[in-house]
């Protein structure tokens, strides 16, 4: 462990938040420099999510139209071509352009072609059309705030926003399953077809090969403290793979919470998905977010002075501030540092840059 | 600044540090008062605070002449890091697109480059309106080749077509492609600008006109690393020398060169700023991981390196303690190695006096292995003193609009804000396998002399503030700024003293990663004082 001790005197236990003893902190005085510390939300309310559109994708919504879970917002076009043509009554790039091809004598079908328009030149425009789309479908309540062809549309959503800080796969929706502690990890033969449906949180870490059995079981997404780059990318090759055969695929998605060397996830992050439990929620990648009702799960707001560590050997821990140490050196390097009491254990210095306060 | 002050605060803001320093009119004078640094994140209001209270609690009397406590209302001179932003690269053939690619590689952005010889209309159109891109430079040939001129009209009525989509856009029309301008829709809704720029070619240095606008476009009017290198050129100027700085930063790094002007005239100032030389790129490459693995002393697979380097991009700050600060300076390494490459032009230009490094990556890295690891990367035969701008102040200072101030300020703060961490003298051409020469350091009060090995590293101990001659004897012919057998050097101490690098120019290092870790192991642990290793 870091630092060292300032007495050896015993506190109270404060490491265990229930209503009694966040009700008792509360009345307390923070130690002073609680301000030094760095403070993020833990939960946002509402935010913007976007889902990335390519030229000749189709915009299914309008700004102002309201979606809801399972609702098609767009139509991502396979394998776009690009086609030219005279156009008799003008556009605009980014406008959508469709015509009906009379199939001629002997009752054949018209065909039907449509597509995006990029840019004229020549007097012929060029346009990204093709043939084969797949819808893409919302995972979130909410309120359509744009929609920018070929770039992306966006969503306020009406939930509220856990950040994490990487998200892969697409936009996903599910029942929220805790498959391990948060510390804990998952084996891929411990996923089965009985989570169908689900979005699992897994613990510290993942590896490629239990994703993709995950998403082959049909469980619709993951959250995981930690994803080496490795397993990123042979699950991102899996993926590439996988789409570049011609059925579609279910949505799966990955929140990543923390990043890519192994760690628990957060107590304060762990609490908030133990309380959502069973719940239906979303995971979304831009930003990488999980989205849900916060109705009935508002976690109780920490305690003052409460503190979270977020690298080093302690990282997921939650203490309590107990003033700051000023510059210390920490095996050779000098760092500005903070006291943080741990239970009934002695404060401890800790690098000011290990902390943050969650709001 | 405003008003006449007593006192004011310099802050650096960057992406991963915030650094703060206190300066005082002392005793007709300008003085360092004090100052810290603290991860970005840290509100600034609770920084200032703890640095007025640590000034108060150093020296109460001075601190309430000045009026150094109480934090709000005192004058500031800010500087900070420019976001980093995406500039697409276009031109009509792979030739021309070198060319404005390497006009744009040395001015900051974050270069995504496509030629419509090679990319389908389709996907030119999606990297153009990837919302990362927020500026395009679009050229050709000047004037344009045979094989370009079919497809110019093509080119610019697409990026015309991305720019209606895009209102928020910049688009940077270069050379032949400025005739194509009529095509660029000029709205008082379109917040973007279009900009008619000179040919990648033209001008002298080649590009240089081209990499100047390509500057002004990207960075805000406060931008340390602008201000960073205009500080460095009146460095210069004030001490009379020639003057290198390394700027190195979480989002992309400067180095500066600065020779001092004829009778007292401004400084010749050349820069480059690099976000490719970031200390960690957004997603680290497999060369960048190699390069990291060539440096570290600690043994990890590329794997968990790759994480570790995701991880410090994340948390620049994070897990310092035991390896963590090890790592970061092996980043910095890294980084300072692909700014040096990525600059051959400056690397050409005759070897500065003074080497000063600053930015936030070297924060949490002991003096000593900071001048090690400038020495490792910075391979020039010859001699150099080096410094540390500790406290982050070049950058403010550089902020000052008004020259005569600017000196004024710098002429005052030299010796305050350039912590010494020693001089280098590194001679080239040594045989290897047997002694060399001899080496005898003329100090102040006594003389200490040692046997030059070729190969390796030897450190003599000369404090901050102290001037020596070191005094060379080789048995054969050396480079050392000329070619000869005997050199006096004068040198400078600082907190790694005098280092004389007889290691090979350039730097070779063994394959085998065992042997190489124990070889990177000795020269750096002695540096580390205090540390676990």
């Amino acid at each position: 462990m870091a630092g060292r001790a300032v007495d050896g005197r015993r506190g109270v236990t404060r490491a265990t938040i229930g209503r009694a003893v966040t009700r008792a902190l509360s009345n307390e005085p923070v130690a002073p420099g609680y301000d030094l510390i760095p403070a993020r939300r833990l939960i946002e309310p509402a935010i913007d999510v976007w889902f990335p559109l390519r030229p000749g994708d189709r915009p299914r919504v309008a700004s102002g139209d309201a979606v809801t879970p399972g609702s098609s917002v767009a139509d991502r076009l396979r394998d776009p071509r690009i086609a030219e043509m005279r156009l008799r009554f003008g556009g605009r790039p980014g406008e959508r352009w469709s015509r009906e091809i009379a199939g001629g004598g002997g009752g054949r079908r018209t065909t039907h072609q449509e597509g995006e328009l990029l840019f004229e030149s020549g007097g012929r425009w060029r346009i990204a059309a093709g043939d084969a789309h797949e819808p893409l479908e919302s995972p979130v309540t909410g309120v359509v705030r744009g929609v920018r062809p070929g770039i992306a549309l966006s969503v306020r959503t009406s939930g509220s926003a856990l950040r994490g800080v990487l998200a892969l796969g697409d936009a996903t929706r599910g029942r929220l399953e805790i498959a391990t502690d948060a510390d804990g990890e998952i084996r891929p033969r411990s996923l089965d077809v009985g989570s169908a449906g689900a979005i699992l949180v897994v613990g510290a870490r993942i590896d490629a090969e239990a994703l993709t059995r995950a998403r082959a079981m049909g469980i619709r997404g993951i959250v995981v403290a930690t994803l080496p780059g490795k397993d990123r990318r042979d699950y991102l090759a899996s993926e590439a793979r996988q789409r570049a055969a011609l059925h579609r695929l279910q949505s799966f998605g990955v929140l990543v919470l923390h990043g890519s060397s192994r760690r628990p996830i957060g107590s304060a992050q762990m609490r908030l998905l133990e309380k959502l439990s069973g719940a239906e929620v979303a995971l979304v990648g831009t930003p990488p977010a999980l989205l849900f009702d916060p109705q009935g799960v508002q976690p109780e707001p920490d305690p003052p002075g409460t503190v979270h560590i977020r690298t080093g050997p302690l990282a997921g821990r939650t203490g309590r501030w107990a003033g700051p140490a000023g510059l210390r050196s920490f095996a050779g390097t000098h760092l500005e540092a903070g006291f943080v009491r741990f239970g009934e254990d002695a404060p401890v210095a800790l690098p000011l840059a290990d902390l943050e306060r969650l709001r | 600044m405003t008003g006449d002050p007593r006192a004011f605060f310099a802050l650096d803001l960057g992406a991963a540090t915030t650094a703060a320093a206190l300066i005082g009119h002392v005793a007709g004078r300008w003085r360092l008062l004090g100052a810290v640094t603290f991860p970005a994140g840290v509100p600034v209001p609770a920084v200032l605070e703890v640095l007025g209270s640590r000034v108060t609690a150093a020296d109460a009397e001075l601190a309430a002449a000045l009026g150094a406590a109480g934090a709000a209302d005192r004058p500031r001179l800010t500087v900070r890091s420019t976001p980093p932003a995406a500039l697409a690269v276009v031109a009509v053939s792979e030739r021309s697109l070198e060319t404005l690619g390497q006009a744009a590689d040395r001015t900051g952005w974050r270069i995504r480059t496509a030629s419509s010889e090679r990319l389908d209309p389709i996907a030119l159109t999606a990297m153009l309106l990837d919302p990362e891109v927020s500026a395009v430079l679009v050229g050709a040939g000047d004037p344009p080749g045979a094989d370009e001129r079919s497809s110019l009209g093509d080119l610019a009525a697409l990026v015309a077509a991305t720019a209606n989509r895009r209102p928020d856009l910049t688009i940077i029309l270069a050379g032949s492609m400025a005739g194509q301008a009529p095509r660029f829709e000029s709205t008082a809704e379109r917040a973007g600008e279009v900009i008619l720029a000179p040919a990648a070619g033209a001008g002298s240095p080649p590009a240089g006109p081209l990499r100047e606008l390509l500057e002004r476009a990207r960075t805000w009017p406060d931008d340390s690393r602008h201000a960073f290198a205009r500080a460095v050129g009146t460095l210069a100027e004030t001490l009379d020398r020639r003057v290198e700085g390394i700027e190195l930063g979480l989002d992309g790094a400067a180095r500066v060169h600065a020779s001092p002007g004829h009778g007292g005239g401004a400084a010749n100032v050349q820069t480059a700023v690099l976000s490719t030389a970031a200390l960690v790129p957004p997603d680290p490459d497999e060369a960048m991981v190699d390069r990291a693995l060539a440096w570290s002393t600690v043994r990890l697979d590329r794997h968990r390196m790759r994480d570790r380097l995701r991880d410090l991009r994340l948390h620049p700050w994070g897990a310092i303690p035991g390896e963590g600060a090890r790592l970061r300076l092996t980043a910095a390494r890294t980084a300072v190695a692909r700014l040096v490459g990525g600059t051959p032009e400056l690397s050409a230009l005759p070897p500065a006096d003074l080497l000063v490094v600053g930015g936030g990556a070297w924060a949490v890295a002991p003096g000593p292995a900071i001048a090690l690891a400038v020495a490792d990367v910075v391979r020039r035969p010859g001699a150099c003193q080096l410094a540390y701008d500790h406290a982050r102040l070049l950058a403010p200072i550089g902020a000052v609009e008004d020259v005569a101030e600017r000196r004024s300020l710098l002429a005052d703060l030299a010796g305050d804000l350039l912590l010494p961490l020693g001089s280098v003298v590194m001679p080239q051409g040594m045989r290897a396998g047997k002694a060399a020469g001899r080496l005898v350091v003329h100090g102040a009060t006594a003389s200490s002399q040692l046997d030059l090995v070729p190969g390796g590293l030897e450190l003599v101990d000369l404090p901050p503030g102290e001037n020596a001659v070191a005094e060379f004897e080789f048995r054969e012919p050396v480079r050392l700024g000329t070619r000869g057998r005997h050199f006096a050097v004068d040198v400078a101490g600082g907190l790694g003293g005098l280092l004389v690098d007889l290691r090979d120019v350039p730097l070779r290092l063994p394959d085998r990663p065992d042997r190489r870790r124990e070889v990177l192991a000795a020269w750096q642990d002695a540096l580390w004082t205090g540390g676990e290793g």
